[in-house]
């Protein structure tokens, strides 16, 4: 019987412990964000803040202020996913700036 | 027997075939791409701007801008960026470490701005003055200089200033030429940035607008005048410095100065030019 009730508490304890590890989802994001920049930058479409913004996201991190974290990371990503998305695009269409006379 | 007309027809086509199959291969001539592409530029401007003469383009945005002339006329009667020719003779005749100087790779006494930018065929890629000078340096022992301001600017400076009435004649005699040049093309209409902007939205589409308490300059005539002593920074300062300060503008990150992609921005842009002087240093608000 006492056996059976350490196994129930230990499976009670299992998902409560889950949730209390460390979300991932922060680091997580900077890495997808420095990942895009990265991939804009190789590209030479890089935004001009995409970095300020990923490094402030870090500092905040460190600070333990995650959700700052998590807007300011999201914010990162979306500007390098964006900036990928425009070089891309432009390397297809340039052409198609060009006004015609 | 008769033949058919449809027999007669492919045997025509054949030959023809034939014919033009056993002809040597005829050289793409990529001058005449770029001229053209010269002339429709210029007409835009000519068009857009049917007061300004021709050569006038290459005072920027003064030869659209009557009431701004008049200010910066007056500014060039005292050039600010006179001290910086002086220091950039200087440096430009300075003896290196081995006892050469920068006088030693340029003929004709440095007066030698009308021959960039080129394509260097052996190199594969485009020289601008800036990066000749700075290859001089290195050739002989020297760090090359910061390709945004300072030194490098002051000497490219005074090889502008002893350089000026020279025409503008921006060659791309081949494939790998026409292909920087081409780079330099999509730099400069391809849109990017936070701002998704191009170099031809601005001095192309809206030269000439107002945009806040400036006048936008065309671009023909961009690269006729650098380096120039900016107001706005107080020193003079290189055309890559300038290219630098725009990308920013529109929220993209800067590349470096002599990057590949400016120095084919470059390229691009003075060949457009050609036909126009030379006339820098110049002042800049």
């Amino acid at each position: 019987m006492k056996k059976l009730t350490s196994m129930l508490g230990l499976l009670l304890l299992l998902p409560s412990g889950a949730l209390l590890a460390e979300p991932a989802t922060t680091p997580s994001l900077i890495d997808q964000a420095e990942a895009a920049r990265k991939e804009a930058a190789a590209l030479k479409y890089e935004w001009r803040d995409t970095g300020t913004i990923i490094t402030a996201a870090k500092d905040a991190l460190a600070k333990g202020q995650k959700e700052e974290s998590d807007r300011l990371a999201s914010i990162a990503l979306q500007q390098g996913r964006s900036a990928v998305a425009q070089a891309k695009y432009m390397e297809k269409n340039w052409k198609r700036m060009i006004p015609k006379q | 027997m008769k033949r058919s007309f449809a027999e007669r027809l492919l045997q025509i086509v054949l030959l023809i075939v034939t014919t033009l199959s056993s002809m040597p291969a005829q050289a793409v001539d990529y001058q005449r791409l770029v001229d053209a592409d010269v002339r429709k530029f210029q007409a835009f401007f000519r068009k857009e701007f049917p007061q300004v003469k021709k050569d006038d383009f290459a005072d920027g945005v003064y030869a659209i801008d009557p009431q701004a002339r008049q200010q910066w006329k007056e500014v060039e009667e005292f050039p600010p960026y006179e001290p910086a020719i002086d220091e950039g003779k200087v440096l430009f005749n300075k003896p290196f470490a081995n006892g050469k100087s920068l006088a030693s790779c340029f003929s004709n006494g440095g007066a030698v701005r009308g021959n960039y930018p080129y394509f260097d065929e052996k190199r594969g890629e485009v020289v601008t003055l800036e990066m000749a000078i700075n290859d001089c340096r290195v050739a002989n022992g020297e760090k090359p200089l910061n390709g945004m301001k300072g030194d490098l600017a002051k000497i490219s400076g005074y090889m502008t200033f002893i350089s000026r009435g020279q025409a503008i004649h921006v060659q791309v005699r081949s494939a790998a030429a026409y292909k920087a040049y081409l780079k330099g093309k999509q730099f400069f209409y391809a849109k990017r940035g936070q701002l998704n902007m191009s170099c031809a939205g601005c001095h192309l589409q809206y030269a000439g607008r107002q945009l806040r308490s400036e006048i936008i300059s065309p671009a023909l005539g961009h690269t006729t005048h650098f380096p120039v002593f900016r107001l706005k920074w107080g020193e003079i300062g290189t055309l890559h410095r300038r290219y630098a300060g725009c990308n920013e503008n529109i929220g993209a990150k800067p590349l470096e100065a002599q990057s590949e992609e400016y120095r084919d921005l470059e390229f691009f842009q003075t060949a457009m030019c050609n036909g126009l002087k030379f006339n820098g240093p110049a002042s800049r608000k």
